[in-house]
C-alpha cells in the first residue's frame, strides 16, 4: 500500500565536472527520504526478519540472563566454539541479545517504521468509514448480478432488501433521485481490525518498558522457621528496574513457618506449599499458602513458590561454646538424585584457625554392607543421615565467595554421620555437632510487575483486531427496484474486493435471503 | 494415577491407529496413481481410484477414531491432559493433522489427492513420538495449571493446521515450479504460472493477495498436464527433502539410524510429489490453501504464546524470559507475520512469500524438536522446575 506512494526518485542532477561525488542532501532531506523508506511495507518485512534473526542467534547461542552458567563455560572454553570466538561474540552483544544496543535500535526502526505505516492507514480508514457506499451503475453487467420480480411495490421491495443486509451488517443508503437503488458496503473492519492490531503493538511496548523501568525481582531462599524483612538487602539476587529505588521496598516481613511437599508413587513431586505469615509494623496481618501457579499477592508485590531444598539445623559447640546454631541449605546435587549437600561455615574470625563443614544428607538412606549410606529413589526425608566433613585451617571462608568454595587443603580432618536428634564428637572431642532436625528451606521470588494489565490488554487488542483483519472481506452489493407489472422487478448485484472465490456462495446466500422476503410473484398470475 | 492397563491400551491403540494411517496413506497415494488428468486440466478418477480413494478416507477415518481413543486412555492413565511430553504431544500434532486434512483439505477444499501427504505428515510426526516415548506418568507441578492446558492446546492446534499450510506451501512451489517450466517451454502463450498473482496488476488499489483467486478464472492451461512431471527432475525431489531431513535428525538426534530411515520417507516424499505434479491442483488454488490454513492458525499461534506468558507469569513470576523455548516461539511467530505481510508486498507476492512460509515452518520445527532435544540439551535449563 505505502509502496505507491513513493514514486522513484528522480536523480539529482550532478555536477558536471565531477560525477563520482553524490550530492549530499541536506538534513531535512535525508530525513524525508529515510522516512519514506521506513514506510515501506517492504521494509517492514525486512525489519520482520531482522527481528527473526536475532531471535535464531538467541536461541542458538547462551543468553547471559537466562543460562548464565553455560555463557561463563562459552567464555572460559569449556563449552562453546572456543574462548576467542566468545569474546567477539561478547564484542557483538551476543550472549544479551534482547538487552543489547542493536536490539534496541531495531525495536526502535521498526515502532518508527509501524507508525509511519499507521498514521496514513489511520486517515485512509477514517475517510472509509465517512465515504457511504458508493452508487451501482450498469447492475446487470455485473458478473454477480440476479433478477427477481416480486409483488411488492418497488419503495416497499427496497426497505424488505434493506432489512436483509441489515442482517448481514452491511452499511446502507439510498441512492437516486428517488431514491430508487440501494448501495451497501461491508468489511470496513478488515482494515479497522488490522489498525487495532497493529495499535496494540503499542501498548504492548509500553507495558514491556514499564515493567522493566519500575519492575522489581529478587530471589531469596528462607528456611523453616526463619523470616525476611521485604528489603533490598535480604535478597539471595535482585533484578531492579532502572526506577525502582530501595524506598519502593515495601518492608513487610515474610515467616515461613511451614513448608511442605508431597510426592507422587513414582516420586514425581505432586505438590510444594510454603504456609507464610506477612507481618506489617510487627502486625501479622495474614497466613497464607504459596504453591507453584499459586502466588500470593500482597501489597503490589508477588511471592511465588520456585524450588525448595534440605535444611537440616546443626548445632556446633566448642565445649560450653556454641559456634553454631541454624538450619544450614543444602542444595541437590547435579546428576545425583537425592543427595542434598552444602557447607556450613562454623567459625571463621580467626583467619589461621577457620572451621567449615562440608555436609551431605540421603533423605531416605538404606544402609549398605560398608555401614555407609546408600541413596535410594525415594525423597521423601523418612530415614535421613547426614555426613559432616570437618575442616580446619587456613580455610579462606572470609573470601566474598560462594560458602561451597574455600580451600579443603588437605581434606577434612574428620567425619561423623549423624541422624535427627544425635550428637556426634569431632576432632577428638574438642566439638560437638548435633544435628537438632531436618526442615525444609524453601526457594520464594518476590517480585512487582507494573504494567502487566497493560500487556494484558494490548494481547486482547491484537487478538481482537487479528480476526476480523484476516477473517472479514470487503463487499459491495447494490438493490435497484423498478416498478413492473403490478409489482416490481429488483435487481441485485454484487462485487467482492477481497476473495472472491468465496463470494459466489456468499451472493446466493443474499439472493436466497431476498427471495424469501420479497413476496413472490412467480408466476406472476397466481397471486392476482 | 498412572493406571497399567490403561496405559497399555492407549499404546496398543496408538500403534494400529500409526499402522491404520500407514494404510490409508499408501491408499491415497494409489489414488492419486489413478487420477487422471484431461487435456484441459480437469481431475478425473477411474473407477478404481475411486474405490480405493474410498478405502483410504475410510481407513484414515478409522485411524482417526482408534487415535483419539488412544489419547483418551492416555489421558485417563495418567491422570491429567495427555499432551505434557513430547511423545504425546507429537501423537496429538498427528491427531490433530489428520483431523484438519480430513475435515478441511478433503470436505471443505475438495482435495481428497492431497491428503496422503498429510497423513505421510502425521506419520512422521508419530515416528518421532515414539522414538521420545514417556511412560504415562503424572507431571511436575508447575505444569499443573489452567492455563498451561489452553497453552498447549492451542500451541498444538495452530501446530497441526500449519502442519497443513507447510503441505501446501511446498506443493503449491512445486506446482508452480512445474507450470513455470511447462508454459516457457509452450513459448509465451501464457504468462507466467497460474499464480500470476504474483505479476498481474491487482484490481483493487490496495492488493491483499487474493487476486489469486480471481487470476485462475482465466487460467489457460497450454501443455499437457503429464509434461508438468517432465518439466521436473526426479532426481532433485527425493534428494532434497531425504537429505534435509535426515540432518536435522542427525542434529536434533544424533542418531544415525533414524536419521536414514526418516530421510528415506522424505525422500519417498519427495518422489510422491514429483509423481503428483500433473494431479495437484493448480497452483494458485495450493497458495490459497496455504494462505488460508496459515492465516487460521496465525491467531490461534499468537494466543497460545499469549497463553504461555500467562501462565509464566503464575507459575515462574515473569511473563517473559527470553528462555530458548520462548524465543523460539516468538521466532516461528515473527516469520509467519512476515509471511502474511509479503503476501501483501509487491515484489513478494507468489513465491517469495510461500518460501516464507517454508522458513516458518522450519523455525516451528526447530522450536519444537531442536530446542527440547538439543539446544536445552546442551544448556541448563533455568528457573524450570
Ligand atoms: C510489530 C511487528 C508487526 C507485526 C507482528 C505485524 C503483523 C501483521 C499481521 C499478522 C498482519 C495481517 C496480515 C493480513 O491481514 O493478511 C499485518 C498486516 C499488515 N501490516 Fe503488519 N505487522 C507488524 C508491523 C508492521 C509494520 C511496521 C508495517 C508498516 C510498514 C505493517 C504494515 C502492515 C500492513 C499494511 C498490513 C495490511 C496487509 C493486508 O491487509 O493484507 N506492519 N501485519
Amino acid at each position: 500500500m505505502t509502496e505507491t506512494a513513493s514514486p522513484p526518485q528522480a536523480p539529482a542532477p550532478a555536477p558536471p565536472r565531477r560525477p563520482r561525488l553524490p550530492v549530499i542532501p541536506g538534513p531535512l532531506e535525508t530525513a524525508a527520504l529515510a522516512w519514506r523508506r521506513l514506510r515501506r511495507m517492504s521494509t517492514a518485512l525486512l525489519l520482520l526478519f531482522a527481528l527473526a534473526a536475532a531471535s535464531v542467534v538467541a536461541t542458538v547461542i547462551p543468553q547471559e540472563p537466562v543460562t548464565a552458567r553455560s555463557v561463563a563455560d562459552w567464555r572460559s572454553g569449556a563449552a562453546g566454539p572456543g574462548a576467542p570466538v566468545a569474546s567477539v561474540l561478547d564484542a557483538l552483544s551476543l550472549f544479551d541479545v534482547f538487552g543489547s544496543p542493536w536490539f534496541l535500535a531495531l525495536t526502535v526502526l521498526l515502532f518508527v517504521s509501524l507508525t509511519g505505516c499507521l498514521v496514513p492507514r489511520y486517515r485512509a480508514f477514517a475517510r472509509t468509514l465517512r465515504r457511504p457506499p458508493p452508487a451501482g451503475r450498469n447492475l446487470s453487467r455485473l458478473s454477480h448480478h440476479e433478477v427477481l420480480a416480486t409483488t411488492l411495490p418497488p419503495g416497499a421491495a427496497l426497505d424488505a432488501a434493506d432489512a436483509v443486509l441489515a442482517r448481514r451488517r452491511f452499511r446502507r443508503r439510498r441512492v437516486g433521485a428517488a431514491g430508487e437503488q440501494l448501495a451497501a458496503e461491508r468489511g470496513a473492519w478488515r482494515e479497522g481490525g488490522s489498525l487495532v492490531f497493529h495499535t496494540a503493538f503499542y501498548l504492548l511496548l509500553l507495558g514491556a518498558v514499564i515493567g522493566k523501568a519500575f519492575g522489581f525481582t529478587g530471589q531469596i531462599t528462607l528456611a523453616e522457621g526463619s523470616a525476611f524483612a521485604e528489603t533490598r538487602i535480604a535478597y539471595d539476587a535482585a533484578e531492579p528496574g532502572r526506577y525502582w529505588g530501595l524506598d519502593d521496598h515495601r518492608g513487610f516481613v515474610v515467616a515461613l513457618d511451614d513448608f511442605d511437599v508431597s510426592y507422587f508413587p513414582n516420586f514425581t513431586p505432586r505438590d510444594f506449599v510454603s504456609t507464610v505469615t506477612v507481618s506489617e509494623q510487627g502486625q501479622q496481618v495474614r497466613t497464607e499458602r504459596i504453591r507453584v501457579n499459586h502466588p500470593l499477592r500482597h501489597d503490589g508485590m508477588t511471592l511465588y513458590q520456585l524450588g525448595f531444598g534440605m535444611a537440616p539445623h546443626l548445632i556446633v559447640r566448642a565445649g560450653e561454646q556454641v559456634l553454631l546454631d541454624e538450619r544450614v541449605l543444602l542444595t541437590p546435587q547435579e546428576g545425583t538424585p537425592n543427595l542434598w549437600a552444602g557447607t556450613a561455615k562454623v567459625k571463621f574470625d580467626d583467619l589461621r584457625r577457620q572451621l567449615a563443614l562440608d555436609l551431605a544428607l540421603v533423605p531416605n538412606a538404606a544402609l549398605g554392607a560398608d555401614g555407609q549410606p546408600v541413596i535410594t529413589a525415594d525423597p521423601r526425608p523418612t530415614n535421613p543421615v547426614l555426613v559432616g566433613s570437618l575442616y580446619f585451617g587456613e580455610l579462606g571462608l572470609q573470601r566474598p565467595v560462594p560458602a561451597a568454595e574455600f580451600d579443603r587443603g588437605d581434606g577434612p580432618v574428620d567425619t561423623a554421620m549423624l541422624r535427627p536428634g544425635a550428637t556426634a564428637e569431632l576432632a577428638k572431642g574438642s566439638l560437638t555437632v548435633e544435628f537438632a532436625d531436618l526442615g525444609y528451606w524453601s526457594g520464594l521470588q518476590v517480585s512487582h510487575a507494573p504494567g502487566r494489565e497493560l500487556l494484558l490488554l494490548g494481547g486482547g487488542l491484537v487478538l481482537v483486531g487479528l480476526l476480523p483483519s484476516l477473517y472479514s472481506y470487503r463487499r459491495r452489493v447494490w438493490v435497484q427496484a423498478r416498478a413492473a407489472d403490478g409489482g416490481a422487478a429488483v435487481t441485485v448485484a454484487g462485487v467482492a474486493l477481497h476473495r472472491k472465490a468465496a463470494f459466489d456462495d456468499e451472493f446466493a446466500a443474499i439472493v436466497a435471503a431476498l427471495r424469501a422476503a420479497l413476496p413472490s410473484a412467480t408466476p406472476p398470475t397466481q397471486e392476482r | 494415577m498412572a493406571d497399567e492397563s490403561l496405559a497399555q491400551t492407549s499404546n496398543t491403540l496408538f500403534n494400529v491407529a500409526f499402522l491404520t494411517y500407514i494404510a490409508a496413506m499408501v491408499a491415497y497415494f494409489f489414488r492419486l496413481a489413478f487420477t487422471r488428468v484431461s487435456a484441459d486440466g480437469a481431475i478425473a478418477g477411474t473407477a478404481a481410484g475411486r474405490r480405493i480413494g474410498l478405502a483410504g478416507t475410510a481407513l484414515a477415518v478409522a485411524g482417526l477414531a482408534v487415535h483419539l481413543g488412544s489419547v483418551v486412555a492416555r489421558g485417563l492413565a495418567a491422570g491429567r491432559v495427555p499432551w505434557a511430553n513430547m511423545y504425546e504431544y507429537s501423537s496429538m500434532l498427528a491427531l490433530g493433522a489428520v483431523a484438519v486434512g480430513l475435515v478441511v483439505v478433503q470436505r471443505r477444499f475438495g482435495y481428497g489427492h492431497l491428503v496422503g501427504f498429510i497423513l505421510a505428515a502425521a506419520v512422521l510426526s508419530m515416528t518421532t513420538g515414539l522414538l521420545l516415548f514417556t511412560e504415562a506418568g503424572p507431571v511436575v507441578p508447575a505444569l499443573n495449571s489452567y492455563w498451561i492446558k489452553i497453552h498447549t492446546s492451542a500451541a498444538m492446534g495452530s501446530s497441526s493446521i500449519f502442519i497443513v499450510g507447510f503441505a501446501a506451501t511446498a506443493l503449491y512451489l512445486v506446482k508452480d515450479t512445474a507450470e513455470r517450466r511447462v508454459a516457457a517451454r509452450s513459448g509465451a502463450a501464457f504468462a507466467g504460472s497460474t499464480v500470476g498473482a504474483a505479476q498481474t496488476t491487482p484490481v483493487d488499489a490496495r492488493p491483499e493477495g487474493y487476486e489469486a483467486d480471481a487470476a485462475l478464472d482465466d487460467r489457460d492451461v497450454v501443455a499437457s498436464p503429464l509434461a508438468q512431471r517432465e518439466a521436473l527432475s526426479p532426481v532433485l525431489f527425493p534428494l532434497v527433502p531425504g537429505v534435509v531431513v535426515a540432518l536435522f535428525t542427525l542434529l536434533v538426534w544424533r542418531a544415525p539410524g533414524g536419521a536414514i530411515v526418516a530421510g528415506s520417507v522424505a525422500a519417498l516424499l519427495g518422489t510422491a510429489a514429483w509423481y503428483a505434479v500433473p494431479f495437484l491442483p493448480p497452483a494458485a488454488r495450493l497458495d490459497n490453501l496455504a494462505y488460508r490454513t496459515i492465516a487460521f492458525a496465525f491467531p490461534l499461534w499468537t494466543f497460545a504464546i499469549m497463553a504461555g506468558a500467562i501462565w509464566a507469569e503464575e507459575a515462574w513470576g515473569r511473563y517473559w524470559g527470553w528462555d530458548p523455548k520462548e524465543t523460539g516461539s516468538f521466532f516461528t511467530w515473527v516469520l509467519y507475520a512476515a509471511y502474511l505481510h509479503a503476501r501483501s508486498t509487491h515484489g513478494w507476492r507468489g513465491r517469495r512469500a510461500a518460501w516464507v512460509a517454508v522458513v516458518a515452518f522450519g523455525a516451528l520445527m526447530v522450536t519444537y524438536y531442536a530446542v527440547n532435544l538439543w539446544i536445552v540439551g546442551l544448556h541448563s535449563y533455568a528457573g524450570d522446575i
